[in-house]
């Protein structure tokens, strides 16, 4: 009785997973073959299209390089050191991931757009509304929570007395870090990187609020699938989303592979 | 060489409190304690790790207490090696010298010369992940050694390692010691590591050393109830203490126990170790001036000593070893004599 029972359970779980995994592969598939491959083809190598992916790609790349500057020193702190408010900034720093985007693209907005800091800024040059400046900024904001809470498990799973041995062995603080903590967590700063780009890769929300969604001009690939939805463009919205896709699948292959103890 | 003074560090789940410690050059002292004591925070707060709340670090003389672990020349073995798992085990040796900016070749020959003291050579081109645990241990040392290290630090370096590993790496550290006088604070809890390789010991417990000196004397002469009890000391009684013709008798429910040791009169505690009490069956005529008569209440048999358990008033412990105890055939229940020497109760 109580092994039927049990291989009720079993195979009732097994199928809610199955059928789930299903589901994405036939979302997925529905995507890729709804136009016709000489269309889709003729869509990716489309001017628009390129400049969709030159400009997706540029702004992820800057934007992950800016989490990485900022997130890992933050990720550390939150590691190793003991504060006041540690709590407080630990709550504060995860609530993007939290936050819609589009909620996170008007406080944005506000920000550089109404403040007298934003238009110092702008004054300067630095114009991040309608900008793709902007689309950096917002890629930025939602996805720092990311890198950050990988490189924090990742410097916790790190004994701190691979640092006190390096220390004794003739390096500073800095040097400790940087010759043994750092290389120690390569593995996690590289998952930490592939998944805070793939997701600025598809920043969609924050961006169109900050920058807009400008034809030619802050046009990165999901707002490219968005512009081209709206005007009946088939096509080139299902091209842009199939790149989206192949970049998904990359970069879940690689974060799978290397990502391994950093969980987040 | 090195003088602790009235050091205290709280760090909330462990805590030093004015502990003070002398260690003279080329000493091997080992610091024993029960877990939580604070051995390991000592240690590392020798090596500069934690800036201590208060009191100070003399090191030959120079004031050591506020330098970063660097410039200190102190290192650190820990027992689960921390080894740089990115770095191949000859990396990990010449860490240090990588530091201090020596030649290449001339860091690779110290570091060949460190790996053949400790016959770790042929394993120089590994990853540390792929070695066992005994050549884990031995690298973290040629780490540590290939320093030329003022003060060597072993955090519990033996606890890790099998039986067999262990016996042969403690030989080893002896044979180091003796090699080079390299002055050595060893942490552990286990005795046998205290017996085989300390000069002197010290005893913590709390934050705090609570007894220091030569193993004989501490584990002899514990100088109150928590070492007597921690070095396993069996036989503890308190009574009050009556000078009697230079010697001293302790009486203790009843019973009076002559020590030779006691200093003044009142309330004492007395400990007699159970292999310093002869057990025999019939009454003995001998110099010991301590002989009572009891009943067998408890034998425990341990496999290679036999704990004997006799009532003589108050319980008495002795051990015996396995071929004395099947010669004399005891039962609980029987009648025995116990009789240990007046120079064997030791007053605290």
């Amino acid at each position: 009785m109580k092994n039927l029972r049990n291989s009720w359970l079993k195979y009732a779980t097994i199928s809610v997973g199955v059928l789930l995994a299903v589901f994405i592969i036939i979302l997925l598939a529905l995507i890729v073959t709804k136009p016709t491959p000489e269309g889709l083809i003729a869509s990716i190598t489309s001017k628009e299209i390129h400049f969709a992916i030159t400009l997706s790609l540029l702004t992820s790349l800057v934007s992950t390089f800016l989490c990485i500057l900022i997130g890992v020193p933050a990720a550390y702190a939150l590691a190793r050191y003991n504060f006041t408010g540690k709590n407080m900034v630990n709550a504060l720093l995860d609530m993007p991931l939290a936050l819609p985007p589009l909620v996170a693209g008007l406080g944005l907005l506000l920000f550089f757009g109404t403040t007298s800091f934003g238009r110092g800024l702008a004054e300067m040059g630095l114009v991040f509304v309608f900008t793709p400046l902007g689309i950096i900024t917002a890629q930025f904001f939602v996805n720092i929570p990311f890198m950050l809470r990988i490189m924090r498990s990742t410097f916790e799973s790190i004994s701190p007395r691979y640092e006190n041995v390096a220390k004794t062995l003739g390096c500073s603080d800095a040097q400790a870090l940087w010759r043994v903590t750092l290389p120690m967590s390569a593995a996690g700063f590289f998952a930490g990187s592939v998944i805070t780009w793939a997701k600025g890769i598809g920043e969609f929300g924050a961006a169109l609020l900050l920058a807009g969604a400008i034809k030619w001009k802050t046009e990165t690939l999901p707002i490219a699938l968005f512009l081209n939805m709206s005007c009946g463009n088939l096509d080139m919205a299902i091209s842009a989303a199939t790149i989206l896709i192949i970049i998904s699948v990359v970069a879940l292959y690689i974060f799978e592979r290397y990502g391994g103890a950093s969980r987040f | 060489m090195l003088h602790i003074k009235n050091l205290s560090k709280d760090l909330g789940e462990f805590v030093l409190r004015d502990v003070s410690l002398d260690i003279e050059r080329g000493e091997y002292i080992v610091i024993i304690g029960p877990t939580g004591a604070g051995k390991t925070i000592l240690l590392e707060t020798i090596a500069g790790i934690y800036p201590p709340d208060s009191g100070t670090i003399i090191l030959d003389g120079r004031d050591i207490t506020g330098l970063p672990p660097r410039e200190r020349n102190i290192c650190v073995v820990y027992q689960d090696y921390m080894l740089f798992p990115h770095l191949s085990v000859e990396e990990n040796i010449g860490f240090g010298l990588v530091s201090r900016k020596m030649p290449k070749d001339e860091i690779k020959k110290r570091v060949a010369d460190a790996a053949a003291l400790l016959s770790i050579d042929h394993l120089l081109h590994r990853s540390p992940e792929t070695l066992s645990g005994g050549e884990q241990q031995r690298t973290s040392i040629a780490r540590a050694i290939v320093m030329d290290p003022v003060l060597l630090l072993l955090d519990e370096p033996l606890s890790a390692l099998d039986g067999q590993t262990r016996e042969m790496l403690r030989k080893e550290l002896r044979r180091l010691h003796s090699l080079y006088k390299i002055t050595v604070v060893h942490v552990t809890h286990n005795f046998e590591e205290v017996f085989s390789l300390a000069d002197r010991v010290a005893v913590m417990n709390d934050g705090d050393v609570v007894q220091c000196g030569h193993p004989d004397e501490v584990f002899r002469k514990p100088n109150c109830e928590f070492i007597a009890n921690f070095t396993g000391v069996e036989n503890i009684f308190s009574g009050t203490c009556i000078q009697q013709d230079g010697a001293s008798a302790i009486t203790v429910d009843g019973l009076t126990i002559i020590s030779g040791t006691c200093k003044g009169d009142g309330e004492v505690c007395a400990s007699v170790r159970p292999e310093d009490i002869l057990i025999s069956r019939e009454s003995i005529k001998s110099s010991a001036r301590n002989s009572f008569k009891g009943t067998i209440t408890d034998i425990e048999n341990n496999g290679v000593v036999i704990k004997v358990t006799a009532d003589a008033g108050i319980p008495l412990v002795s051990v015996l070893t396995r071929q004395g105890y099947d010669e004399m055939q005891l039962r609980e229940g029987d009648e025995v004599y116990l009789t240990f020497k007046a120079s064997a109760v030791h007053i605290f």
